[in-house]
């Protein structure tokens, strides 16, 4: 159970990490994959913990959830890409500060 | 057991409207969308469709309260009357959306169907009753969201305020769920029904692991009131969407962000347990630092719409202090508040929207003088600020009268002193647009272009509870005060 449970923690705890400090809109996007899979770990741990299935029900939400927000930011990355040319958060911030 | 599930049908009309509406729309968009003189078509079935939705809705709230789809979702009244005050926010906005020029033509059906959409979103949140209901809720409203902040399809700036808006949105929700997880393994379930019972039976341990969770529960909420820790993605995703977007975005997810969280707080926290000293301290700090960072960062901006934008923040974290004393007078003053602010709201990003469309921009210049140009518009913008400030006659003062006043009754005087004074920063800034368009000389002579008569109609119409609710608002009060919650 612990070692589960210190995977599945390590597995959020790097996406988040990665989410907020990668500089390339991709990489943020695998990253953030990756938190909801570190989630959806977490919700099967305790289902089987605690011997309820409603964990269970969550964690398909889940992923049926972050692959539809994927697949908008994907989409909106491209739109974003064919007018800057450019996928790296660095290049294209334009609304001031 | 199905038969519960039909009868669960019948208090379940609303939302069931609205997806139809969405579903036609697209359908009369796609067989219409060649010739624009048929454009109407789809006006007349959004109007009507979110006024019967509205109907159903006032229909819905004599019936009794109940939680129905077992026990996922519960019908009463305050949700009944934020769903109300949705469809209404929904509805200008829409109208907005019609003339106003940044929007292309060709996507204002898009908007519309979006916009329904994200309504959908926003009532399974307000009624939401387990966290399954929640997340959901809250993804719906998100992912159409971040489509609808990029509907400029060729500006930089909409792209980009789209794309922030997903990643933020993104995060967030993660972060959520990984507090609901915490939840589910302490508790066993994610029904939220006898809630409060289990957190009494809680062992210290349990509790330890349960106050970050709560935390962290809370940040896929805050996210969508854009309460401070997690506010950042909102001044830059209002000034980046169109205006009439803004408006929306103003209103609804907003309010059902608030709604949600009135639920959680009122279902989790009814009996006394430390959970709940800590959530009241949690919601006093997250008030107290909505309200200042809102306010302190509204006073140096050049745009209007990004100064509305951190005004939005501030009221929201004047609404978060009406529920921090956990009771139904806290409730009374919530829904009394947010039924003044979609107004004051409302008719603020009207101006800035005929503003920005008559100028390319919406910076505080452009407001130089503008009662030499056009009165009409002058006038009520300053009586909308005069009213988003909390000035005596008008309806923005009781609002705010009645937080402090449910505040000060539960002897929280240092959140009532925090939001008295940020009410006086924020008399600078919104006095300031006041100011520019009475004691300035116009930056030009050329007049405005006159706006029709049904145009300015809608604006008095949306300015007058602004006035008259300020003077005889016993009734409205007796009304938000019906809204109650509904504990099963």
């Amino acid at each position: 159970m612990s070692i589960y449970y210190y995977l599945a923690a390590f597995l959020f705890c790097l996406g988040l990490l990665g989410t907020i400090f990668k500089k390339d809109l991709i990489s943020m996007l695998l990253c953030l994959e990756l938190m909801m899979g570190g989630v959806a770990l977490l919700f099967i741990l305790f289902s089987k913990s605690t011997g309820f299935l409603d964990a269970q029900l969550m964690v398909i939400f889940t992923m049926i959830i972050s692959a539809c927000e994927v697949a908008i930011g994907l989409s909106l990355i491209i739109a974003l890409y064919r007018k800057k040319q450019t996928i790296y958060t660095d290049d294209i911030k334009i609304i001031t500060e | 057991m199905y038969l519960n599930y039909l009868a669960s049908i019948s208090r379940y009309i609303p939302e069931l409207l609205l997806v139809v509406l969405m579903v036609g729309l697209i359908l009369i968009e796609t067989t219409y969308a060649e010739d624009d003189k048929n454009k109407r078509y789809i006006f007349i079935t959004a109007c009507v469709g979110l006024v019967v939705t509205f109907v159903s809705l006032v229909i819905n709230l004599s019936g009794k309260s109940e939680a129905v789809f077992s026990n996922s979702i519960i019908i009463d009244p305050f949700s009944t009357v934020m769903k109300m005050i949705m469809v209404l926010g929904t509805l200008a906005a829409y109208y907005l959306s019609t003339f106003s020029k940044e929007i292309y033509e060709t996507l204002k059906t898009e908007f519309i169907i979006m916009a329904v959409g994200i309504l959908i979103g926003g009532m399974i949140l307000a009624s939401a009753n387990n966290m399954l209901m929640i997340y959901i809720g809250i993804e719906t409203l998100s992912i159409i969201s971040y489509v609808m902040a990029s509907l400029k399809k060729n500006d930089e700036r909409s792209s980009e305020a789209g794309l922030k808006y997903a990643l933020y949105g993104g995060i967030s929700s993660g972060i959520m769920l990984f507090g609901m997880s915490h939840m589910f393994g302490v508790l066993g379930t994610i029904q939220f029904t006898g809630m409060a019972a289990n957190i009494a039976k809680l062992n210290h341990t349990q509790i330890l692991i349960m106050m970050p969770s709560f935390v962290l529960f809370f940040a896929g909420i805050g996210y969508k009131i854009a309460a401070v820790p997690f506010h950042m993605w909102s001044p830059d995703v209002y000034e980046g969407s169109p205006t009439p977007v803004t408006t929306f975005f103003a209103i609804v997810p907003k309010l059902a962000g608030i709604s949600a969280l009135v639920r959680v707080t009122m279902i989790f926290f009814e009996t006394q347990s430390p959970l709940r000293v800590g959530w009241i301290g949690l919601m006093m700090v997250i008030a107290a630092l909505t309200m200042t960072v809102g306010n302190v960062s509204a006073i140096g901006q050049k745009s209007v719409k990004r100064m509305l934008a951190y005004s939005s923040i501030s009221h929201a974290g004047i609404m978060i202090a009406g529920l921090t004393m956990i009771n139904e007078i806290g409730i009374r003053a919530i829904v009394f508040y947010a039924i003044i602010y979609v107004f004051m709201t409302l008719v603020a990003f009207y101006i800035t929207s005929i503003m920005q469309d008559k100028y390319g921009n919406d910076h505080f210049e452009r407001f130089q003088g503008l009662i030499y140009r056009y009165p009409f518009m002058a006038i009520v913008m300053s009586i909308v600020m005069f009213s988003l400030t909390g000035l005596p006659p008008l309806a923005g003062f009781v609002a705010k009268w009645n937080i402090i006043n449910a505040l000060l009754s539960a002897k929280f005087y240092t959140l009532a002193i925090v939001l008295v004074l940020n009410s006086v920063v924020s008399a600078y800034y919104y006095l300031k647009i006041v100011r520019l368009m009475t004691l300035k000389q116009p930056e030009s002579h050329e007049t405005i272009e006159e706006f029709s008569f049904i145009n300015q109609f809608i604006i008095v119409a949306m300015t007058a509870p602004v006035i008259i609710l300020g003077i005889f608002w016993e009734s409205i009060m007796a009304f938000a005060g019906s809204a109650k919650i509904f504990i099963p």
